[in-house]
């Protein structure tokens, strides 16, 4: 089989644009699906990271839009194996004439730094952030696309709130690229202070509460302690982990993950029609030659696995292209600009030869069809043929 | 200057050269060549002694490397790419060795196929186009794909389609190679016909010597110019 | 004009190579029509059936019902305003309406989402054209009932005729099915203003105020006049420009769409190019004779070009039909404030035309090059080519 890799690869390179312009079509269209998929993977991806800091989401049982007294957070903190906990409420507000909200959220600035350990602010902002009541923390993503450093102003206006948000950079946070670095972090005091000021009813209100459990096992027990001691209030809650959170959070999205299936699907039909045609033209042209081969003592065998490797190596050169391309240039490049919302999505190696492994096999199914007929081609019909 | 006057194809001190990987081939040098109107030439010569040349040049296919090539009075050298594809619709009928059918089109659709060149009507169109199968006896193959016909038939769907817009010079690219004797007896039947009785001008190029005695005249091309040939001294000297 | 029979009887004559390009180029099609379809669809379902003389009275700021409130008060003076359209008992058509967020489980998926609930008045049902009920019958006023869209009853646990579901913690039942035209009524469940007002302890305010205004000057006169007073903090806009503006929410829905059909569109250009060297390659003799005969550069490469768009024209009427046969697919969304939008994709002309579009201009950008070079081809050696 080996010994046949050169006279392969002399085929693809034979017919170059033929050969090219599969590859690019492969790979264009790979580079899509590596895209979407990782869409999918990275969160996965993102959630059991996060496994490790033993975080508990508590929300009302209501759901997101429900509310979480912020007398809550310290009754929760006193509990037995709660290390650390945070208000952590979505302010939602209007940064300049931006559409599209990204998230700031009110915080304990006392805690919740020791609640997402693995957003690193560096000690000397941090103190700062904790010690200005306007100030906020924001993420190294965040503060790259919209150009702050810390000292500038944001001004937030409030569009579930009446009220505005006069903030400060204080700090800026960065960690791996399995957290979600395009959060604004400012202090929850500032906003119910100002909600009281303007005597809004939405005062109080932690919207969500993150802690932190001192150990995995810990986390089981707390799940249901916090449900109990909270069960006949106003406001009865239940605790979340972030996989449960996430995945309620995917729920909203609705079926984002069936439709990106079902594209992928598609492309991988269309791709199998391309690189099918790309073979069948090669063998059309190559009538007499392979005829030529049999008549030489090339077996069926031999004649099938000529083709179907011509077939892999194009589909596989096309996935190689595309998907180490997506990885490169996500690797590389910030897209977090173009598409808001979405800095935090990369392209991790598991998904990128997965998409080459897939075009690789795209490659050997298009290929069977044209490589069986070279096989069983009648030499004699061959050799007659003049195409 | 009557000669000159009188020809539908002139070659006046015609060059040729071709570059093949850095080397110059000289094809045709210094020719003159008059052909007057009614006349059927036979072109023979060795492979590579410029006999396709002269047709393409004949054609516009091809430019001269110097020189000037004058058909039916015009001077092919000032026209534009676009012209000469205009001019050739309007002036030359052409027959390929190997039919050059579209396959993909009927016979009837192969003749009318230089037609959709000219402003006639699709009504026109098709009575002309049953006129020159007619002309090649062919009337009742009209629907039929090239490969449903014979080689001979090819050939005589392709002379219909060279006839169909009425050429001033027909160009036969070895019409008889492809064919067996009956075959070509036929096609070389029917050139002489259309020369006869409509005064064709035609110039065939051709290895066989029973097409080239079926001309008017011999031209032997040889070192790169035409010699006026008889065809039974070259039958002798062979 | 080399004839398009040609063309046409030539693709026909290379079956399997036509027939992978068609079905290749229809599967991006289909797969470009489906992303324009799930935004055209969300879009269609907030902006369908919008009257332009309708306006939303909002608290100043805020851009969704979930998040405003207007007091009692000031609603009762709203109604008062002079050119408010009037029903065919002259009262007016403007509804103070009160919006609760319900938690309810998916019937389709583990967990719960979101979904509005209205509270509404009788005026309500009129300001949203063509609603009306399908099956059962309205709520009765003062009671624990209502109604809501068949599509979100499939979607959401204890929303079918007769069964009951929880906002907070009253228990409610479905009495009836409205049908708004797939307007965005049909992601909410409605029921009494006042009953859900008691429910939610949200007596004394409403969260909006629905009006329509007698004419377009009025229109105009009624915002100016509402967004004027300093004193009530409100702001009136047009119903088209809320929901434009909920739209906006979810661009990045339609940026996904466009950035899938710009990839895959690229990727069908190489294989219509292929494709179509393949033809010219394989017809160089029949170009040379083309040539020969007379037909100019011009014809050529319309003839190719013409050959190129056919193929993916036919791919894209493969992929409109795939799309049109995916029939009334239902989805939902998050929309403003977190609740389910639930709406169908849509394939109407629009999409189904943007898919074609890019089928034309795959079949041009793909088929230039090879068009080019068959003009190019040197006519004395085409005709050689064996």
């Amino acid at each position: 089989m080996i010994k046949f890799l050169p006279l392969v690869v002399r085929n693809v390179a034979r017919n170059k644009i033929r050969s090219l312009f599969t590859c690019l079509s492969i790979a264009v269209s790979l580079f899509l699906v590596v895209m979407l998929y990782s869409f999918l993977t990275v969160q996965d991806e993102m959630t059991v990271a996060s496994r490790v800091y033993n975080r508990l989401i508590v929300m009302n049982v209501q759901g997101l839009a429900g509310n979480v007294p912020i007398a809550y957070v310290d009754r929760i903190r006193k509990l037995d194996g709660v290390r650390s906990a945070t208000s952590f409420s979505w302010f939602g507000g209007k940064y300049r004439d931006e559409k599209i909200v990204f998230g700031q959220f009110g915080v304990d600035p006392q805690s919740v730094a020791d609640v997402y350990e693995d957003y690193v602010v560096p000690p000397d902002q941090l103190q700062a952030f904790q010690a200005d009541r306007t100030g906020c923390v924001v993420g190294a993503l965040l503060a790259k696309n919209k150009g702050w450093s810390i000292g500038d102003k944001v001004p937030l206006k409030g569009d579930i709130y009446p009220v505005n948000l006069e903030l400060t950079v204080r700090g800026i946070y960065d960690g791996s690229s399995s957290i979600d670095r395009e959060m604004l972090w400012f202090h929850f005091d500032y906003l119910d202070e100002s909600l009281k000021a303007a005597r809004s009813t939405m005062a109080g209100n932690a919207g969500i509460v993150v802690l932190r459990a001192k150990s995995a096992e810990a986390m089981n027990r707390l799940t249901e302690d916090i449900e109990l001691a909270f069960a006949s209030s106003d406001a009865p809650v239940k605790a979340l982990t972030e996989k449960q959170f996430q995945a309620e959070f995917m729920s909203y999205m609705g079926d984002v993950r069936a439709f990106i299936r079902y594209t992928s699907i598609a492309i991988v039909i269309a791709l199998l029609c391309v690189a099918a045609n790309t073979m069948a033209m090669a063998l059309r042209e190559r009538t007499r030659e392979i005829a030529l081969f049999k008549a030489i003592g090339f077996s069926q065998a031999n004649v099938l696995s000529l083709f179907l490797g011509e077939a892999v190596v194009i589909g596989a050169l096309g996935g190689v292209v595309g998907c180490l391309g997506a990885k490169l240039l996500f690797a590389t490049v910030d897209f977090s600009k173009m598409l808001p919302g979405l800095g935090w999505l990369y392209v991790p190696w598991s998904t990128a030869l997965a998409g080459v492994a897939l075009a690789a096999s795209i490659g050997l199914v298009s290929g069977v069809v044209p490589a069986w007929r070279a096989a069983h081609l009648s030499v004699l019909e061959g050799l007659r043929k003049v195409v | 200057m009557s000669e000159h006057a009188d020809a539908v194809v002139a070659l006046l001190n015609v060059s040729k050269e071709f570059m093949r990987d850095k080397i110059r081939i000289p094809v045709l040098s210094n020719t003159t060549l008059h052909i007057p109107r009614g006349d059927f030439v036979a072109v023979m010569g060795p492979s590579g002694s410029g006999k396709s040349t002269l047709l393409n040049l004949c054609a516009g296919l091809d430019r001269p490397t110097t020189g000037e090539v004058i058909v039916n009075g015009q001077n092919l050298g000032d026209l534009s790419e676009a012209g000469l594809s205009r001019w050739r619709s309007e002036n030359l009928g052409f027959i390929f060795q190997s039919y050059n059918l579209m396959p993909v089109l009927t016979a009837q659709e192969n003749v009318e196929l230089p037609l959709l060149l000219t402003p006639l009507r699709r009504a026109e169109r098709r009575k002309h186009a049953a006129a020159a199968l007619a002309i090649v006896g062919l009337e009742d193959r009209a629907d039929h794909y090239p490969r449903q016909l014979s080689g001979g038939q090819e050939q005589r769907v392709a002379i219909a389609r060279a006839l169909a817009n009425d050429p001033v010079l027909l160009l036969a690219d070895e019409p008889t190679g492809n064919l067996d004797a009956a075959s070509a007896q036929d096609v070389l039947d029917l050139l002489v016909q259309l020369n006869d009785h409509y005064g064709t001008t035609i110039i065939m190029v051709t290895h066989d010597p029973k097409a080239a005695r079926r001309a008017k005249r011999l031209l032997h091309l040889e070192k790169g110019d035409f010699v006026q040939a008889d065809i039974d001294a070259l039958e002798a000297a062979r | 004009m080399v004839p398009l029979k040609y063309n046409l009887r030539s693709l026909r004559a290379r079956k399997v190579g036509s027939l992978m390009t068609v079905l290749g180029v229809g599967m991006v099609v289909w797969a470009s029509i489906f992303a324009f379809g799930l935004y055209a669809g969300l879009e269609h379902t907030l902006t369908v059936s919008v009257n332009p003389l309708d306006v939303i009275v909002l608290r100043q700021g805020s851009t969704a019902e979930t998040a405003s409130a207007v007091s009692e008060s000031a609603a009762r003076d709203i109604l008062a305003l002079p050119g408010i359209a009037t029903d065919a008992e002259g009262r007016p058509l403007a509804a103070p309406e009160l919006v609760a967020i319900g938690y309810l489980p998916r019937r389709d998926a583990d967990g719960n989402t979101n979904v509005t609930v209205r509270g509404v008045v009788p005026a309500s049902a009129a300001l949203r054209d063509g609603l009306t009920i399908v099956e059962g019958r309205n709520f009765t006023p003062g009671v624990r009932e209502a109604i809501v869209s068949r599509a979100l009853s499939e979607r959401f646990k204890g929303l079918k005729l007769g069964e009951s579901f929880k906002v907070q913690d009253a228990m409610f039942q479905v009495v009836g099915y409205f049908q708004a035209h797939g307007a965005a009524a049909e992601s909410e469940i409605w029921t009494d203003q006042r009953v859900l007002g008691q429910v939610t302890n949200r007596t004394g305010s409403v969260s909006a105020v629905q009006l329509r205004a007698a004419s377009a000057d009025d229109r105009q006169r009624l915002i100016q006049r509402i967004t004027a007073d300093e004193q009530i903090g409100l702001k009136a806009i047009t119903e088209k420009e809320y929901f434009a503006e909920q739209a906006e929410q979810s661009q990045f829905l339609r940026i996904i769409g466009q950035i899938i059909a710009f990839f895959l569109t690229i990727g069908a250009m190489f294989a219509v190019a292929n494709t179509m060297y393949g033809a010219v390659a394989s017809r160089a003799r029949e170009i040379g004779t083309l040539r020969a005969l007379g037909f100019g550069r011009a014809s050529v490469l319309a003839s190719f070009l013409f050959e190129s768009l056919v193929l993916c024209l036919l791919g894209a009427i493969v992929g409109c039909l795939g799309a049109l046969a995916l029939g009334d697919i239902r989805t939902g969304t998050m929309g403003g404030a977190f609740t389910e939008v639930v709406f169908a994709f849509n394939f109407g002309p629009r999409v189904l035309l943007s898919g074609a579009l890019l089928a034309i201009a795959m079949g041009l950008l793909g088929g230039l090059a090879p068009a080019v070079r068959a003009v190019r081809m040197r006519v004395v050696n085409a005709l050689r080519e064996v």
